[in-house]
């Protein structure tokens, strides 16, 4: 059965206070296919469920059209809902226990709905229950027993026998999995599965992302009641295009990701309508929001504008203001004035030459906003001369560099200081990256004072201060008036991502900014740049020759190789399964494996594969040709191999 | 500087003991003229007596009092001293500077005239202007400055080039500073020891050679100096004048220069912290 869901909007109305659930929600349910509903809490998942089975409280006002095939059912009256609930549209309800009466037997509970629908005597009715609760492993002494007698799996599994009982077109679940261990989860998982698989229109209310992304088709992400994207379920880990949804993502604990948790800076707000009584003057009604920011003022959201702005870390100032309507972007369908996540800097074709040799080949690169990307290699590789090429401090010899959409060559002639001040650099050694006649004050405000920022101090010390507080590092006088050879290196590179976060970057480009220190100060330094990203919004082009360290913290790695970059792509595909022989060399290296025969890279400037004479797959192809990168599976994962690893 | 400095270096030997002789001498070259009660140059004096109150050190054989002759001198060899160190230290980092920072024909050009200089052998040429031109000291001053500035250039231009492509230089510049910014921010302050030490050195050597000159009676007889002093003592070593009219400005002088070098072994000790270690 087909669900169209259209305009469909939801306003729990109470008094002069409006809580509005759902805003024009536009969503299609088909038969044999799972869509995915996700989204923080108070986002109105359940709401939207409970408004195809019709249960929406009186106090709810609707708005919109939901179809069940060519029915409208906007309106219905409870008859009529009550003619298509479970036969044609069932909902699994999340909090198990509480959906059964604890004074009945779970198998009368089970046949309740064939015998209510008339379509089935009792007895008939019963055993089919019994036959139902046989395939979700529940035999028929547990049928008998009463709900509390039961456990939280068996609980779960009973009431999925009862909404697939009458062999609904249209199964929603709520939360379906969401108290079950891994295993029970599996079984319930695959029941789904084949629900689907028999044609069932499956509406999946989860916010468990993983899950979704096995399960779904497709995937819509909603937020304050709003469908922020919809994308295919393959790329929501790997593959998002709205900040909200990448940031979701990293706040999951997905088997699939190997980043570090992250978060959504903010807090997630329920929209609230409100009329002023007369006598306090006010009378417009206009939306509030429950849990303000002090951003916000007065907590008013702004009317207009896109709902995630508040703690999106891309929006800019028309955000605020215009309404966004969602837009096709590739196979996505995105809600954001930028167009989903903005490109922060891409490298086209660039190559640099020192004489004969060749440090950067020509070579594609490009970082998304909000992204930390991992660039890995062997020493010598040409990272550290990609990373300057992208800070701007070196020119590449061919090929354009934009950031921010902008040409960053012209750019750098008409006004660098501009430029300078949007990206904030890291080097390796912390002692030798700061001079040593300036203290930590004058080492923070070097990039203020030079690129003139601020015509009063004031204003200037308390920039200084706010970027050493976002590095956690004191802030009394004592301590600014410190000089370099007085701190530990940890405190000092932490001194140098102050003074690289002061002018206030949208880019970092960190060179081995942690391979200088000790594990326990790298840890905390590390833990401090991914708190730093999240809350800022930071790009980072991360260099490091230390895997672990971009399995911890990337989001997208590239590997580098003689000047070239190899593989590049989501972390988890790249560590996880390694397109290149030379990632998975670098990886075994990594994991302490000992590799037989370490060759010298051969010649980087032959035109074969530098790889080639080190590498066991290699044939004779690999020797004269050195191929262009070539997708593997997915768009994302790209590598330059003839004979890619499987 | 660092905020530190002025605690170790009340703790340094060396910097005590170069200190007090500094201000020794210091005040004797300030004060040197109120002390010294008597016209240097009055030659009406019983010649050659023994100290008294009235010449505490006696007086030489022209009648003159050798204190009053002791203070002018000294205070002659500390200025010019002084004046040559200053003057061949900035020609030394301007050159130096100028070297490091535009390199190329600029660089190549000034070098090879360090070279040269380095090659001549100044005291050579400063013997041959001061007997042939009779300058005034500013004038040999300035000579000898001008044939002393390669060493410190060329340890100037040498630490200019590792500190201009240190780090934080180019860290700097990734910030978009301006050459003027990293020149008198990073690359001058950085540059401090070797200005003490290149300083110190010029001076000390300058000292000498004044004093050198004048034992020579290569400066203007009239003007008093410990070299011409020490040259006028020598011919009397038979007499027993040797302690009064001898050793003083033997001693003045070795004080002078000891207190300089003292001196500048400690700031450089503590304005390099780097150092600390080293010495």
């Amino acid at each position: 059965m087909n669900v169209t869901i259209d305009q469909w909007s939801v306003t729990y109305r109470v008094n002069d206070h409006a809580l509005l659930a759902l805003d024009e929600v536009g969503l299609r349910l088909v038969p044999g296919s799972i869509t995915a509903l996700v989204g923080e809490s108070g986002s109105g998942k359940t709401t939207l469920g409970k408004s195809l089975m019709g249960l929406l409280p009186e106090y709810a006002q609707v708005k919109g059209h939901i179809k069940l095939d060519e029915q409208e059912m906007a309106g219905a009256s409870e008859e009529g809902w009550n003619a298509v609930r479970w036969s044609e549209v069932a909902m699994l309800f999340q909090n198990g226990p509480a959906n059964l009466n604890p004074v009945h037997r779970v198998l009368d509970q089970v046949a309740e709905p064939l015998i209510q629908h008339g379509r089935r005597s009792k007895a008939e009715a019963t055993a089919e229950a019994e036959k139902a609760l046989a395939r979700m492993k529940i035999d028929s002494s547990q049928a008998r027993r009463f709900p509390h007698e039961l456990s939280g799996g068996e609980i779960q599994r009973t009431l999925l026998a009862m909404t697939l009982i009458m062999d609904p077109g249209v199964l929603i679940l709520d939360e379906p999995t969401g108290a079950l261990d891994a295993i029970t989860k599996a079984f319930v998982s695959r029941i789904i599965l084949d629900t689907r698989d028999q044609g069932t229109a499956v509406l999946l209310i989860t916010h468990d992302l993983d899950l979704a992304r096995n399960m779904a088709d497709n995937v819509a992400m909603l937020y304050l009641g709003q469908v922020m994207e919809t994308l295919p379920a393959k790329d929501l880990l790997t593959n998002p295009l709205h900040p909200y949804t990448l940031a979701l993502g990293r706040s999951y604990p997905s088997m699939e990701t190997l980043r570090d948790l992250g978060g959504i800076r903010g807090d997630a707000f329920y929209r609230i309508t409100h009329r002023h009584s007369e006598k306090n003057g006010g009378v417009r009604p206009h939306t509030h929001v429950i849990g303000t920011e002090p951003s916000h003022e007065n907590g008013h959201l702004h009317p207009k504008g896109c709902l995630f702005q508040p703690r999106c870390t891309q929006s800019i100032g028309p955000c605020c203001e215009k309404a966004v309507q969602l837009q096709d972007v590739g196979s996505h369908r995105v809600r954001c004035l930028r167009g989903g996540i903005a490109m922060q800097l891409e490298l086209m074709q660039v190559s640099k030459r020192y004489g004969d040799f060749t440090a950067l080949g020509t070579t594609d690169m490009t970082l998304q906003a909000g992204e930390i990307f991992c660039l890995v290699g062997e020493t010598g590789s040409g990272k550290t001369t990609l990373g300057m090429i992208a800070a701007g401090t070196l020119s590449p010899d061919q090929g354009n560099r934009m950031l921010e959409g902008r040409d960053m060559d012209r750019w750098i002639r008409q006004d660098y200081r501009s430029l300078a001040g949007k990206i904030g650099v890291v080097y390796q050694n912390p002692a030798e990256a700061v001079s040593h006649r300036l203290s930590v004050f004058d080492i923070v405000a070097e990039p203020l004072k030079i690129q003139k920022r601020f015509r009063e101090k004031g204003e200037m010390r308390q920039r200084v201060l706010r970027a050493l507080t976002d590095v956690h590092l004191s802030t009394d006088t004592s301590f600014l008036g410190r000089y370099p050879h007085e701190l530990n290196m940890g405190a000092l590179q932490r001194v140098c991502i102050a003074r690289a976060l002061v002018s206030g970057p949208s880019m970092v480009v960190a060179d081995e900014p942690t391979s200088s220190l000790d594990p326990s100060v790298q840890a905390k330094v590390l833990k401090m740049i991914l708190d730093l990203q999240i809350e800022k919004g930071l790009t980072v082009l991360f260099i490091t020759h230390d895997l672990g360290v971009a399995r911890k913290i990337g989001d997208r790695m590239g590997v580098m190789l003689a000047g070239r970059l190899v593989e590049v792509g989501p972390t988890v595909r790249v560590m996880g399964r390694p397109a290149h022989p030379y990632t998975g060399l670098l990886i075994a290296g990594a994991r302490g494996e000992t590799i037989a025969a370490v060759k010298p890279p051969g010649g980087s400037n032959s035109r074969g594969c530098p790889f080639a004479d080190r590498c066991e797959r290699a044939r004779e192809i690999c020797f004269s040709r050195f191929p262009e990168m070539g997708g593997v599976e997915e768009t994302r994962h790209l590598v330059r191999c003839h004979f890619p690893m499987g | 500087m660092h905020r530190d400095a002025r605690r170790t270096l009340g703790g340094d030997p060396w910097f005590v003991t170069g200190a007090a002789l500094a201000l020794l001498l210091g005040l004797l070259v300030v004060a040197g003229p109120f002390f010294a009660v008597h016209d240097p140059h009055d030659m009406s004096f019983r010649p050659l007596s023994a100290p008294s109150t009235e010449h505490w050190l006696g007086t030489n054989d022209g009648g003159m009092d050798i204190l009053s002759e002791l203070l002018h001198g000294i205070r002659n060899t500390v200025v010019f001293g002084l004046v040559t160190g200053m003057i061949a230290l900035v020609v030394g980092v301007l050159i130096g500077l100028v070297c490091a920072w535009f390199g190329g024909v600029t660089d190549h050009a000034l070098m090879r005239f360090s070279d040269i200089l380095l090659a001549v052998p100044s005291v050579m040429i400063l013997i041959l202007v001061a007997a042939f031109f009779r300058p005034s000291p500013l004038v040999l001053s300035l000579v000898l400055a001008g044939l002393s500035w390669p060493t410190t250039a060329k340890a100037i231009r040498a630490q200019a080039l590792v500190v201009k492509k240190s780090v934080h230089v180019v860290a700097a510049r990734q910030m978009g500073a301006s050459g003027a910014y990293i020149i008198t921010r990073h690359l001058m302050p950085e540059l401090f020891p070797l200005y003490l030490i290149g300083f110190a050195a010029k001076a000390r050597m300058a000292m000498f050679m004044e004093a050198s000159l004048s034992f020579l009676g290569l400066f203007d007889p009239s003007r008093k100096s410990l070299g011409m002093m020490i040259s006028y003592a020598l011919k009397y070593y038979y007499l027993d004048i040797w302690w009064n009219w001898l050793i003083p400005p033997i001693l003045c002088l070795t004080l002078l220069i000891m207190a300089v070098t003292f001196l500048a072994v400690s700031l450089e000790k503590v304005f390099d912290p780097r150092l600390k270690e080293a010495l």
